[in-house]
């Protein structure tokens, strides 16, 4: 089931501009750098980018940036505070006639989990609760990849990370949950495997002043060792196998943009993935695969529940 | 008295592990030793480079290796990209070592020293070991038996060790292993004499005050990305088949890199100056009108 | 002009209100709370136009006052002790961006133990993060030092944040009487903000704070930013000049005080200068030739000042609200370094510790110091500091250690 669209119905629709250059140093097959690109064409012009540490900080590498918009790299604690000190000093400069209308920019924080999880998510908590006008892109990778892929509070259950070889026994953290209870205008989750479902996210939060926050399940062969070739292989398979819900929440109301009919087995997921490797080989450990797949099933549950839709048949 | 070695190729070839395992033999040996890599910001595919510094008392040298003894080239197409620095100092070095079927039509095109050695580690690696990309050990095996200071018995225990640090499982190192010593029988040992470290002659710049313009790491020339030619990261070439094609949009929406664009009609063009080569086009696309050429043999 | 009895806080308030700031982002820690309290009560009722916000911690605070001034807002903001070492990384982020905003330390002694008392070792900590640094003694000194601040912040040739200090308690809630400047002097001192330089907008896209991997111009940036401090050396002189013509009031890069005919000198910064500056008197008064100099400016480190008032002199005691530890005081070594290459360099130059958290420092204690530079011929440079500390202060810690359970013997 997927919600009914209400900008763009096919790809046709959706805008063609690009304000990403080619030529940047990220990974091919890059899922986070899709993400970044097919929000940016919804946002438009007029963008300055506040950036946190993480592997979009090698987007511009002196002295070439691709991205025809701004952009301040800040710290790995403070993109929204970078973000609050911008969006006031435009504010201020526009209620005192100091600069025209025209010169006037959407603030947009990049971050990547490692950021937006831990060492950032005091400044975020207190730019969303002051209701501060901005967006926010986390690209979701699931640990800190940049530094070589080390556990994050982002990394899911069982995934192997350089800093848990044996897979991590923490459950993802859920943000999407710690931000709705901060009762933003906008919080939805996205993925470049949906770009219209992306770009209808973004363009729904454009009429909203406040934080308006993206979480983005970007794909990463080169932390979750799989062939670059199959970023959208992945991402798809993270939508139908149920382990990356695709929903928003307007005001605090949660609903899904897209529930499936039937759920994919988690493992189709897991096995393609070197992050999940040591649950398959030597050994099958079928309790655990068991385990993931309830967590699972036990979610769409309770959307079906609380959204009164169709509950999807579970793996 | 020092020999410098320089390791180049791509990300995910083993450059790295190639320096490695020479600085372990040596150091087996008896050695005084120094290896390193270099990180940048470049990722899979991406030129990468490593070093290896070994002789017989204290060495007083640290970092980049500008002057090499030995340049140990994994991928012969790195040499049509001079951001890969391959010739930096082959001038001043006694040999190059070149991963490719023959020497003499790279030594032509690139002008490179006469004493250039080439042996197809691709095809080995790819019949012993099975990937063709896992060319740390035949790179390794070559370079210790063209400096001909490194016997086979600490070459040998050296991959061992290094390969056993990287987890390996036992088959694939015993297979390493027999590349290694096939590798190393079949070239031959040169003449390195050591030698003290040299320097490009340089003169000495004064750094004052230029103005607030320049003072700030900033970027106005906005979009210039572009001027940084990723295309030689492509281990493989999307190519389109433009008779199949539907004009349906998914590659150049999916992207990454925004590589490909759409012309008048719709058709998708991909920028190869640009294009990592990741081939997820070529996975998602519906119709299957996208297809694979491949561009490094050592892949 | 208008005179009032202003606490030190009150008067860096005043200062960012005539400087008609734009923008504050805040968080409170004691002793500066007062200072951003009176900004929100005047952003509140219309006295200043723009925007106060109190953020999550002084990281972020300083994240976006940097950010705010990358944009082209006249930008100040305020912390004291842990604050700033919780911002240390953003102090250089932000002055690495040239970010020209003005930020008002109140020195507080720093943790463990956690405490309140001030000396210097929190913006000593700040030192060589790109900031200027102006430390005030008197609370007319904070407000004129503010607004000169924005002046040589302002400056194309400086371009880069300005750090003003004042001492916790001693000058922060001590009244004084304090001139306030009538605004339109002032206005014609420091004229309304107009950025030199591109900011954020949307007419002229900028990335800024960029990467940088290669090393050339990494080591070319960071000493650009070297210059520009360097060059607020003589931009904070004629800003002195200017300043002293507008309102009479003169300020050096360091301030003497009977240095002419001084054999004997003792260099001290901030308020505690003050309680220098009695001992000099009293020495005085006893026929002692003893003159005391004052570091206003700390960064640039006034060199050139330096020599020329300290060299010739047979003594210099080095009076430090600050301590490395296993160094010693640290604007001491800055001195020592700073006369190593002058031909007339003292003879004795000696280290002392006092003041810190706070700690009073008696006439008895000076009179120690001035006694231990006339006993010596000549001293070691970098010589071993010694912490000025009586009899009385040994009781105080004799009698609290035993009634936290520490037997006496020691260990």
């Amino acid at each position: 089931m997927k919600v009914k669209r209400e900008f763009y119905r096919s790809f046709k629709d959706l805008p063609s501009e690009e304000y990403l250059s080619p030529g940047s140093p990220l990974c091919a097959g890059c899922g986070g750098l899709t993400t970044l690109r097919q929000m940016h064409k919804v946002l438009g012009d007029n963008v300055v980018i506040v950036d946190a540490a993480g592997c979009m900080t090698l987007l511009a590498i002196y002295p070439f940036t691709p991205l025809r918009s701004s952009w301040l790299y800040t710290t790995m604690g403070s993109p929204s505070a970078g973000a609050q000190g911008l969006r006031d000093a435009l504010d201020v400069l526009l209620a005192k006639h100091r600069m025209s209308a025209d010169d006037n920019l959407q603030v947009l924080v990049l971050a990547g989990d490692g950021s937006t999880y831990g060492m950032g998510l005091s400044a975020t908590s207190a730019a969303i609760h002051r209701g501060l006008d901005f967006w926010y892109l986390c690209y979701d990778n699931e640990a800190y990849g940049n530094t070589g892929f080390q556990l994050s509070e982002a990394s899911p259950f069982g995934s192997a990370t350089a800093t848990s070889p044996q897979g991590t026994q923490q459950t993802k953290k859920n943000i999407f949950e710690i931000w709705r209870a901060h009762q933003p205008p906008y919080v939805a989750t996205v993925s470049a495997h949906e770009p219209i479902d992306l770009a209808e996210k973004v363009r729904r939060a454009m009429t909203m002043t406040g934080p308006k926050l993206f979480l983005a399940l970007a794909v990463c062969p080169t932390g979750w060792g799989f062939d670059p070739a199959l970023s959208d292989e992945i991402a798809r398979l993270a939508i139908e196998t149920g382990v990356w819900p695709l929903k928003e929440a307007i005001a605090g109301q949660v609903r899904h943009t897209y529930i499936p009919r039937r759920l994919r087995p988690v493992r189709e997921y897991l096995k393609l993935q070197r992050r999940f490797r040591h649950l398959f080989q030597p050994t099958l450990w079928g309790e655990t695969l068991t385990y993931i797949q309830e967590q699972v099933n036990i979610y769409w549950q309770s959307v079906a529940k609380a959204e009164g839709a169709k509950q999807p048949t579970l793996a | 008295m020092v020999l410098r070695i320089r390791f180049h190729g791509r990300g995910g070839q083993g450059v790295k592990t190639a320096s490695r395992i020479v600085g372990t033999a040596a150091f087996l040996v008896g050695y005084q030793v120094q290896d390193s890599p270099v990180y940048g910001a470049e990722r899979r595919g991406a030129a990468v480079v490593a070093f290896t510094r070994f002789g017989e008392e204290a060495i007083l040298e640290r970092g980049v290796i500008e002057h090499p003894d030995l340049i140990v080239v994994g991928d012969e197409t790195l040499l049509a990209n001079p951001a890969a620095g391959v010739m930096v100092g082959q001038e001043t070095a006694t040999a190059i070592f070149l991963n490719a079927e023959s020497a003499q039509p790279l030594v032509e095109q690139y002008a490179l020293s006469p004493s250039t050695i080439a042996w197809d580690l691709t095809r080995r690696t790819q019949a012993i070991v099975g990937v063709a990309s896992a060319l740390s050990v035949g790179l390794a095996a070559a370079t210790a038996r063209l400096v001909g200071l490194i016997p086979e018995a600490q070459l040998l225990s050296a991959v061992r060790r290094e390969l056993m640090e990287l987890h390996l499982p036992e088959g694939a190192i015993a297979k390493n292993l027999d590349l290694a010593s096939e590798v190393f029988n079949a070239l031959p040992s040169l003449e390195f004499p050591l030698r003290d470290g040299q320097e490009t002659p340089q003169k000495i710049s004064s750094v004052l005050y230029e103005g607030l313009l320049r003072g700030s790491p900033s970027i106005l020339n906005t979009g210039n990305a572009e001027q940084r030619q990723t295309g030689a990261w492509r281990l493989e070439r999307p190519e389109v088949n433009f008779e199949q094609c539907t004009r349906c949009g998914l590659c150049f929406l999916q992207c990454p890199d925004g590589a490909i664009t759409l012309d008048q009609n719709g058709y998708p063009i991909i920028d190869y100056d640009h294009c990592k080569g990741c081939m997820l086009c070529q996975t998602l696309c519906p119709v299957q009108a996208i297809l694979s050429k491949q561009e490094v043999r050592s892949w | 002009m208008v005179r009032m009895l202003l606490t030190g806080n009150a008067a860096a308030a005043w200062g960012a209100r005539l400087a008609d700031i734009d923008y504050v982002p805040a968080f409170p820690i004691t002793p500066q709370t007062e200072i951003i309290e009176s900004l929100a009560a005047w952003f509140a009722d219309g006295t200043l136009q723009g925007k106060f916000v109190t953020l999550d911690s002084e990281h972020a605070m300083m994240t976006a006052a940097g950010a705010a001034a990358a944009t082209g807002v006249r930008t100040f903001t305020a912390t004291s002790s842990q604050g700033l070492l919780y911002a240390m990384e953003a102090l250089y982020t932000i002055a690495g961006w040239r970010a020209p905003l003005v930020l008002v330390n109140v020195s507080r002694g720093l943790s463990a133990p956690i405490t309140l008392g001030p000396d210097h070792n929190d913006v000593l900590a700040a030192r060589d993060t790109g900031f200027v640094q102006i430390h005030a003694e008197t609370c007319q000194e904070v407000l004129d030092s503010i607004l000169m601040a924005f002046h040589i912040a302002e400056d194309s040739r400086v371009w880069a944040p300005v750090l003003v200090n004042l001492d916790g308690f001693y000058l922060s809630f001590t009244r004084e009487s304090v001139d306030i400047p009538d605004e339109a002097a002032v206005r014609s001192f420091l004229p309304a903000y107009q950025p030199k330089h591109p900011v954020f907008r949307a007419s002229q896209p900028m990335a800024q704070g960029v990467a940088v991997l290669d090393s050339s111009i990494y080591s070319y940036f960071r000493y650009q930013l070297h210059r520009a401090v360097e060059n607020a050396g003589p931009v904070h002189a004629e800003v002195s000049a200017r300043f002293q013509a507008q309102f009479g009031r003169p300020y050096g890069a360091i301030e003497t005080y009977d240095t002419d005919d001084a054999e004997t000198l003792l260099v001290m910064a901030g308020s505690f200068a003050t309680k220098g500056k009695a001992a000099v008197r009293h020495w005085r008064r006893q026929g002692k030739r003893v003159g005391l100099v004052r570091l206003r400016l700390i960064r640039p480190l006034p060199v050139r000042e330096l020599t020329e008032v300290l060299s010739g002199r047979r003594a210099v005691a080095v009076l430090d609200q600050s301590l490395s530890p296993g160094l010693g005081g640290i604007l001491y070594h800055e001195i020592a370094a700073a006369l190593a290459a002058s031909p007339q360099r003292p003879q004795v130059l000696r280290s002392f510790i006092g003041g810190l958290g706070g700690k009073d420092i008696s006439q008895a204690e000076f009179d120690y110091l001035l006694e231990e530079l006339e006993t010596v011929k000549a001293t070691p440079y970098f010589g071993q500091p010694e912490l000025l500390f009586t009899e009385r202060d040994r009781a105080r810690v004799r009698q609290q250690l035993a009634l936290a359970g520490k037997s006496p013997e020691g260990g």
